[in-house]
């Protein structure tokens, strides 16, 4: 040993000792990180109770039931008559069915080897199971980057960064909670494909491919971003047959594969989305027969025809897709898609897509949020990966830029984002470890090359980790030890930089630890703090410090289900409507699959519209009750008269005439519901049911709205054709059953005041009369 | 002409029966009095007959039940009054209409003359009714009780009275019935008690022709300010685990209030407001306080969507076996919202408990008896239909059960829970009408041989044993077809 380490490094251990030692550290190290991944995600469990989060996956957990107690065709098959009252849902035809037939399958197999795990606990663990398997996808992913370390650090990474696990806490059954998994893999198979050539992994990558299909409306990125790879390698000319292989067999076992999920169906062919796939696979094909004839041939001339054609037939190729389009054999973009380049497109033109907060652009902080200190190694990662540039880089390079665009758009796709903040910081941190915890010090005079030097040529020369290349050049050879790993290999290429002493490793490798163990603490407080609520129960203090759960939700869902008649409609907004379903068990009339715009704003004018005009539209909908969230009470700010301007906007996108946004305003322009609020609003059917008899809670004393803070006025409003059904404890949820029309023909208003002016003669006053005194 | 002669035959039939059925006059009652205790969905039913023999070695005495009572008693038991052992009832096979007799043995014969005090408890389902059947928030709760007026009897009876009792002060009215055997007035009232009778030499009554001829039928309109319950369907599941030495009592129970209905709609506002002037309504229940037994733990309270956070338990520590104590934990049970009159409320409550604490070693039978209790008893409340399942150990043999009264049903089958290889022997008992009176243990013996202890670890090292093996092949076995160069 001739050159000098820093530190004392253990020499005389055979190879196999090595290998055998860190591929068991590897793995302990993985099964740890995948504790500690499902672990961070069971917050949720502990602090309220294994109840389903939120609104979609409640429908999904509802769909899961189906699949699991009637069985898969039953499922597959299942007309909903009880969402979109009265249009129903062709439920089968309608969902990516990944989510619930994995739950499904899970279930069984359970079920087979005797252990009858409750459905509902399969769908609240399935989002931390599934991601122990997306660190251990973005550890096969990164090992084809970098090195099996980086893996290791980018399989922690994902396993805690508060951007996935927003999505993937315990009981958040959503389509996110698989499909993050089957990105990462499917990006590992398509990168293993591409490098190796390899038609099994291709078709591996199709595989999962159509898994991701069936599980998640995003796929649309993976069929994007892999034709993107496939192109930038060949503008980079970097074409080769292993290209040609991998993204041959992926294409056409995929695009086969995805056109069997019902809800996909002749997409992959008819859709613009689809066809830069489409595209990319054409010319390919040019290019490998371009190839193929250059092979033969070797003309000069003919290679500039060649060339001359291969564009001539890409432009060829081109026109068609854009002729098709303006035909209209191919669907052009959607709403979804355009809103992703202009974020104000669905403000203006798609108010219900505009309306979802998840879908608002990002807010700054949220990276830091969601992502610490990976996002200050981001960029640092992505240009590591310049330096390289091998094939596979070019596709975290273009994977980087795609993401971040999208992630600045769309709150929720930070989700597609945080994967390659987790790979690029791994590998930049990773590098900035092997440089210092490289034992050697740099030399000033040549060395003599050490005699077990193994194939450095292949690698390009890097100051920082030319270690972890030449592994991955060559198929590491049985001596590939830890000695070699952290003493020899190094000495292979002669150092003219690297770090002297023991005290700048000591102090910048303490700096790495202590941002580590800062993004550990950062990462549990997020998902202790923010993510972990269940939102159907909320959570506050009892004033001796004690958990108090405030479950308003559950109580009146649980009302209806268990003391109203079977078939008894229920109308709110549309966020509720898969909670309604799924707990109350009864039909609603919009709920979160947004597909039918003109119903959702029927139920918006029927809420923002006076008594007389939405009673007759509640009884054409066969409407029994109305079933309003109002917060005034407690605080509770996410509750509908807080929302009311969106059923406003949406209305009036379908019936301009009849309801206007500024009528909802003073004339100042605010927003209020006091004394001062316009008549239209206080006239509305929201307003009304929202602080009916709500004055007399307070006795007398002013009456305080505490969500907007403002005070409502004295007088409640007055209903006279619908009646108070239930309120919950807090009042959150109040639930409104809509009159019968009057057996003697007056409307309700008249038969009211008549029914009023009867009990005036009488001495001792009924409530209502009091109300209204 | 056949047809003529089998009716002829028939009423030759019924003539001969009639004085078998009423005959037996070798008793006589010399005081028949009835105490009715009101309550919500079950009422019970004190009858003492001072019976005096009127020939020698009379064993049998029959009491009879009118055709009403007899549908809705769901719990019959006779003693000799001063004694705790009860007698054997048998219930006489019925034809279908009048009164149901049954027959009580008496501990010893009695001679001639001889007189005893026998002292008839039953328990009655379901014989009130709210009324009137809807009531506002703020309105009182009322209900009506309806009986027959006489004490039916096989035999002459000299004197008998019946006394209602109302566990509140205030009856609103009751039928001021015309009786022949009595001069004075039909019925008095004193407080919160009414008294028919007495009522004086009446005959024989235990037939068809009396119940309509005579009977008649008196209702009692009285306030009650407590809500009444009943639980329409209860499932308990009893599991007995050797290995995890834990019993563990799972209830899903559908709990309705049988008040009057709630009229007009619930507003929140009346119902805090009563709270806070501490005036809740009477037909409303807030919630439930259960007595479980001692030195359970890990109680849980869940319905369809989840975990009911509003509960509170005070645990008791486990009693030694065979002490007489009546050390409880109190399970302080808050449904999701108040129940109204008319409204459901479902849920499950299940809780696990030391098997030391139910079941032991039987030296003399040489096997395990474990004792599962029927139900937790809801004061005042009636059962209208139980399923009570007993899960036993995986392999239990030579299974005895011992229950404190007969079920309707009784079945054994197998269940497949946890690791279960063949699965466990389960008892599922069915009963209906249950009350509190019916709070009995039913005790279940059964072998498990060492040889099913086993089952489960061998079952699970050997699934082990093979993902080892196919790991161990997997790594080993070169499965390409090439060698890599």
């Amino acid at each position: 040993m001739t050159a000098t380490t820093a530190y004392q490094v253990p020499a005389n251990l055979s190879p196999t000792t090595v290998a055998n030692t860190s591929s068991l550290l590897r793995i302990v190290a993985l099964a740890l990180i995948s504790g500690a991944a499902i672990a961070s995600r069971l917050f949720a469990v502990i602090n309220f109770e294994s109840i389903i989060h939120e609104f979609d996956p409640w429908f999904n957990y509802r769909a899961t039931k189906v699949l699991a107690s009637e069985g898969f065709y039953a499922f597959w098959n299942w007309f909903d008559p009880t969402a979109w009252y009265p249009l129903g849902r062709v439920v089968g035809g309608t969902i990516y069915p990944g989510l619930m037939a994995t739950s499904g399958v899970i279930y069984s197999a359970l079920r087979a080897v005797h252990l009858p795990v409750d459905i509902r606990n399969i769908c609240v663990l399935l989002a931390p199971g599934f991601s122990a398997l997306t660190a251990w996808a973005t550890y096969m992913f990164t090992k084809e980057m970098k090195d099996e370390s980086a893996g290791l650090l980018a399989a922690a990474f994902i396993g805690i960064v508060p951007g996935y696990i927003s999505r993937s806490v315990a009981g958040s059954y959503d389509n996110e909670a698989i499909a993050i998994f089957l990105l990462m893999f499917t990006f590992f198979a398509w990168i293993k494909a591409m490098k190796t050539g390899s038609a099994f992994f291709g078709t591996i990558a199709a595989l999962f491919y159509f898994y991701m299909v069936a599980a998640w409306g995003g796929y649309a990125f993976i069929t994007n971003m892999i034709p993107l790879h496939a192109l930038a390698l060949i503008l980079m000319g970097r074409y080769s047959s292993r290209l040609y292989v991998g993204y041959s067999s992926w294409y056409a076992v995929g695009t086969l594969a995805s056109m069997q999920v019902p809800f996909v169906g002749f997409q992959p062919v008819r859709t613009s989305e689809h066809m830069a796939a489409l595209g990319v696979f054409g010319l390919l094909q040019i290019i490998a027969f371009a190839e193929l004839v250059r092979s033969h041939v070797s003309s000069k001339q003919f290679q500039t025809l060649l060339f001359a054609s291969v564009i001539g037939l890409g432009l060829l190729g081109t026109a068609a897709i854009v002729g098709l389009t303006y035909k209209g054999w191919i669907a052009p973009w959607t709403g979804r898609f355009y809103s992703l380049w202009d974020t104000g497109y669905a403000k203006k033109y798609i108010p219900i897509i505009a309306s979802v907060s998840e879908h608002q652009p990002t807010a700054w902080p949220s990276f830091f949020m969601d992502l610490q200190f990976l996002i200050f190694l981001f960029p640092a990662g992505v240009i590591l990966c310049f330096k390289q540039l091998r094939d596979e880089h070019v596709f975290v390079i273009i994977y980087a830029i795609v993401a971040s665009y999208f992630a600045g758009v769309m709150v929720r796709l930070m989700l597609t984002l945080t994967p390659v903040v987790c790979v690029t910081a791994a590998i930049a941190f990773s590098t900035l470890l092997d440089t210092y915890l490289n034992p050697e010090e740099p030399e000033a005079i040549d060395e003599a090359p050490k005699p077990e030097a193994s194939t450095s040529a292949v690698a390009p020369d890097t100051s920082s980790a030319p270690t972890k290349k030449q592994k991955k050049a060559a198929p590491p050879p049985a001596g590939s030890t830890l000695a070699e790993l952290v003493t020899k290999a190094p000495g292979t290429s002669k150092r003219k930089t690297g770090v002297f002493g023991l005290d700048t490793r000591l102090l910048v490798v303490a700096n790495a630890i202590g941002m580590l163990v800062f993004f550990v603490w950062h990462c549990t407080w997020v998902t202790s703090n923010a993510y972990s609520s269940p939102s159907v129960v909320l959570a506050s203090s009892n004033p001796d410090g004690s958990q108090h759960i405030i479950d308003d939700f559950r109580e009146a869902y649980y009302w209806l289900r268990q003391n109203t008649a079977e078939d008894a409609v229920v109308m709110s907004w549309w966020d509720y409507g898969y909670q309604i379903a799924g707990m109350a068990d009864r039909p609603t009339l919009v709920d979160n699959n947004t597909w039918n715009n003109t119903h959702i704003a029927t139920v918006g004018k029927a809420m923002s519209s006076s008594e007389e005009v939405a009673y007759p539209i509640l009884r054409k909908h066969d409407v029994d009750y109305v079933l309003v969230i109002f917060g005034g009470l407690i605080g509770y700010s996410g509750d509908d008269i807080n929302k009311f301007l969106w059923m406003v906007r949406i209305a009036q996108g379908v019936w301009p005439d009849e309801i206007q946004e500024p009528n909802y305003f003073t004339r100042t322009g605010e927003y209020r519901v006091d004394d001062q609020a316009p008549q239209t609003m206080k006239d509305s059917l929201m307003y009304k049911m929202s602080y009916y008899r709500f004055a007399e809670l307070f006795g007398g004393n002013q009456p305080t709205d505490r969500v907007r803070g403002q005070q409502v006025p004295k007088t409640g409003p007055t209903l006279d054709y619908l009646d108070e059904a239930f309120t919950s404890e807090n009042w959150i949820v109040r639930i409104y059953q809509v009159k019968k029309e009057d057996p003697l023909g007056r409307d309700l208003k008249t038969a009211n005041a008549f029914e009023q002016g009867k009990k005036r003669k009488r001495t001792k006053p009924s409530p209502r009369r009091k109300a209204i005194a | 002409m056949l047809g003529f002669w089998r009716s002829s035959y028939s009423l030759f039939l019924l003539i001969s029966l009639v004085p078998y059925v009423s005959a037996g006059h070798s008793f006589e009652n010399t005081a028949i009095v009835r105490t009715v205790e009101l309550g919500g969905s079950v009422v019970h039913v004190t009858t003492t007959y001072a019976v005096k023999a009127l020939e020698d070695d009379s064993k049998i005495y029959t009491i009879a039940l009118g055709e009403r009572e007899h549908d809705s008693t769901s719990w019959l038991v006779a003693k000799i009054k001063g004694e705790s052992t009860p007698l054997s009832v048998e219930e006489r096979e019925s034809n279908g209409n009048g009164p149901q007799l049954y027959d009580i043995k008496l501990p010893s014969p009695l001679m001639s003359g001889r007189t005893t005090n026998i002292v008839v408890e039953t328990a009655q389902t379901h014989v009130t009714y709210p009324y009137p059947e809807e009531a506002s928030q703020k309105d009182g709760q009322s209900l009506k009780y309806e009986a027959d007026l006489l004490v039916l009897s096989p035999y002459d009876t000299a004197v008998q009275r019946t006394k209602i009792r109302s566990p509140f002060p205030q009856i609103h009215s009751y039928t001021e019935p015309e009786v022949e055997y009595t001069q004075d007035a039909p019925v008095t009232k004193s407080g919160a008690t009414l008294t028919y009778g007495p009522y004086k030499n009446v005959p024989g009554s235990a037939n068809a022709r009396f119940a309509a001829e005579k009977q008649q039928r008196i209702a009692v309109h009285f306030s009650y300010d407590q809500p009444v319950l009943e639980i329409t369907k209860l499932e308990r599941a009893a599991e007995v685990s050797h290995w995890g030495a834990n019993l563990n009592i799972q209830d899903n129970i559908h709990l309705r209030n049988a008040g009057p209905r709630l009229k007009g709609h619930f507003s929140r506002l009346e119902q805090q407001s009563q709270a806070f002037f501490q005036k809740p309504a009477p037909h409303m229940l807030p919630g439930l306080t259960l007595l479980l037994p001692a030195g359970i733990h890990d109680v849980y309270f869940y319905d369809i969507v989840g975990n009911v956070s509003t509960s509170k338990l005070r645990t008791a520590p486990s009693v030694p076996k065979g002490s007489q104590s009546n050390q409880f934990s109190v399970l302080e049970l808050k449904p999701r919202y108040p129940l109204m009159g008319g409204w459901n409320y479902s849920f499950t409550l299940g809780w696990d408990s030391p098997l030391a604490d139910s079941a032991g070693w039987d030296r003399e039978r040489g096997k395990w008896v474990v004792g599962v209790p029927i139900m937790t008893t809801i004061p005042g409340t009636v059962v209208n239909e139980e399923e009570l399942k007993i899960i036993l150990p995986e392999g239990a043999t030579n299974i005895e059960f011992f229950e404190p009264f007969p079920a309707i049903e009784t079945e054994l089958s197998t269940h497949i829970t946890y690791l279960d290889t063949t699965g466990r022997p389960t008892l599922t008992f069915s009963y209906k009408n249950l009350t509190d009176k019916h709070s009995g243990i039913i005790y279940v013996a059964y072998n498990v041989p060492f040889s099913a202890h086993l089952k489960k670890p061998i079952a699970v090292a050997t699934a082990l044993m093979g993902l080892f093996v196919l790991a161990f092949v997997w790594k080993r076995v070169d499965t390409r077809i090439q060698k890599q160069k």
